[in-house]
């Protein structure tokens, strides 16, 4: 008896060890592949950050603008072109997505109307970025006769809505039916109650979505070799070319000349820093208001 | 002799009298879609009085709820016919503004869904929707409502925390604030206590008691001792009819159609 019990007890302890293993073997090789490219990135990254000859940190990274090769130089214009264009994109890309989400939960679940919107949408958020860049090239670019970092703005803003418009109907879709029913059930109309309650109940999940879209956009560099372009000189002016961070990565990384490859090196630290801390800090101000 | 021969009555509904009718229900019918679930309804519910609806699931009479507070009209695919009149009024009528009428009509469910906001903001939630009340105003409307719900004493620390912190119990008490806070006439509650252990069970039973010296209270329910226990009225609803409405004393105790008597013996259900 107690033998025949102990075989079965056996195999199944076995094979919930070989289950275990294999997800710690699939869960390291993972991890092993990001400390990797975070360890790089910090190394040479941060290398970047430091005058090349010793002697401290290069603040000319963010006072000057890329340099000719050979020359001293920073990565001022390309910060400040990714930093208006980004927030640009995602002003247009927040209102549209969490706006088109909010509809197809709470308006279109199940209308036909609502489905396609919902399979296109899907297929806009698989779309290449490439494809996106040649888009906005068509119908902004080559119209206005000129490359202009409002161009790029657009680019990742349709890159951005997507992502945002499918995460905001997911977490809507997951508040319970309950809650919409017992907010109408106080007498408050169905736009009150979304703003009110639903909204609230899935803040975070919504900024989750915000944050990926963000995260997304801040890399993409297809998109704005069609639109942005690249500005070796400082501009804030959104009609005309306009620096960024990733082309000048790509223009940088690849060349013979250290200072660019240093450069190249740093901006993409900096791209992945300024996600981490926007991360944080979001979320640090979403738990503080929750809180309250 | 003729009186043994003569079989009991498929279906009984009480008259109550007319000056104290609050919702008057006639020839009420309901679909799911294609699916009708009530089935020719008349009944009326007195003021300031808890009726209460029983009967084995699926019979409708949380659909006759839902009815009420044209709760349904979210769906599109749900339609009733017939007359609900509250206070001769009909609130089937699709010019009825809805949102006032549930604000004349509260409701509370089966499960307790607070708000994530506040407990004291899950209170004035509803309230601020049509009054504009003074800072000090509010606060004792939330009191007072908190109060009313038997809950003032366990929260009255802490009424800046979430509503999402309390305990089950807890948590029904205060939807149960959060409807009479803002003054309904009608509160109708769908199974209020299922979720809740024995000691909230008795604690929300009491707060119903106290309520209906100001409401007109309509009680769904599983649980024939809380109906007993709670209720002025009660009506036996089976496969989206009314079978039988009386007074609880009689119908819990002589009741005059076969079906009721089954189900409240136990045979069936």
């Amino acid at each position: 008896m107690s033998m025949a019990n102990a075989a079965p007890r056996l195999s199944r302890r076995l094979g919930e060890i070989a289950f275990l293993a294999f997800c710690w073997i699939a869960t390291g090789i993972a991890l092993v592949a990001l400390t990797a490219i975070l360890w790089a990135l910090v190394k040479q990254g941060g290398g970047g950050f430091f005058k090349p000859n010793g002697g401290g940190i290069d603040l000319n990274i963010f006072t000057k603008s890329t340099p000719a090769p050979g020359n001293e130089g920073g990565l001022l214009n390309a910060i400040l072109g990714s930093l208006m264009m980004c927030t640009l994109a995602m002003l247009g890309a927040v209102s549209v997505g969490v706006l088109a989400g909010t509809w197809l939960s709470e308006f279109a679940r199940e209308s036909r109307y609502g489905k396609v919107v919902r399979f296109l949408n899907d297929v806009l958020l698989s779309a290449p970025s490439i494809l996106v860049g040649l888009f906005v090239y068509e119908i902004l670019v080559a119209p206005l006769k000129g490359f202009s970092g409002l161009a790029g703005a657009v680019a990742l803003g349709l890159i951005a809505a997507p992502v945002i418009t499918r995460t905001t109907e997911d977490v809507l879709r997951l508040q319970p039916v309950a809650l919409r029913e017992a907010s109408v059930a106080l007498g408050a109309p169905v736009w009150r109650t979304i703003f009110a309650v639903i909204w609230k109940a899935a803040q975070s999940g919504m900024l989750t979505g915000a944050l990926l879209a963000f995260a997304r956009i801040s890399g993409e560099t297809a998109p704005l070799l069609f639109t942005a372009l690249n500005n070796q000189f400082l501009s804030l002016d959104l009609t005309k070319p306009t620096a960024n961070l990733p082309v000048v990565i790509a223009n940088f990384a690849l060349t013979a000349y250290d200072d660019w490859r240093r450069l190249a090196w740093a901006a993409a630290l900096l791209i992945t820093a300024t996600v981490l801390v926007v991360t944080m800090v979001a979320r640090t101000i979403l738990r503080g208001s929750a809180r309250s | 002799m003729n009186a043994q021969l003569e079989s009991p009555p498929e279906t009984a509904v009480l008259e109550i009298a007319p000056e104290t009718v609050k919702l008057a229900i006639k020839d009420l019918n309901f679909f799911y879609g294609a699916k009708q679930s009530l089935f020719d309804v008349t009944v009326s519910f007195a003021a300031n009085a808890v009726t209460a609806l029983i009967g084995p699931s699926g019979c409708g009479k949380s659909t006759l709820l839902r009815t009420l507070n044209r709760m349904y009209s979210l769906y599109p695919g749900q339609k009733a016919t017939g007359q609900v009149l509250l206070d001769g009024e009909d609130i089937l009528n699709p010019r009825v503004n809805v949102a006032a009428l549930r604000a004349r009509i509260g409701m509370v469910f089966q499960k307790p869904t607070p708000f994530p906001m506040s407990i004291y903001d899950n209170v004035a939630y509803g309230v601020r929707l049509y009054e504009s009340l003074s800072r000090q105003d509010m606060a004792n409307r939330v009191e007072e409502s908190l109060r009313r719900a038997a809950l003032w004493d366990e929260v009255k620390d802490k009424l800046r925390e979430s509503g999402l912190s309390l305990s089950g119990g807890q948590q029904q008490r205060l939807c149960v604030a959060r409807g009479i806070a803002v003054k309904p006439e009608v509160l109708l509650l769908d199974e209020p206590a299922s979720a809740l252990d024995p000691i909230s069970t008795a604690r929300l039973e009491e707060t119903i008691s106290d309520l209906k010296s100001e409401y007109t209270v309509v009680i769904v329910t599983h649980n024939m001792g809380q109906a007993a226990r709670l209720s002025d009225h009660t009506g036996f609803m089976y496969l989206g009819q009314l079978v039988e409405f009386g007074e609880t004393e009689q119908l819990f105790t002589s009741p005059v159609t076969s079906r009721a008597r089954d189900y409240i013996t136990g045979r069936f259900g």
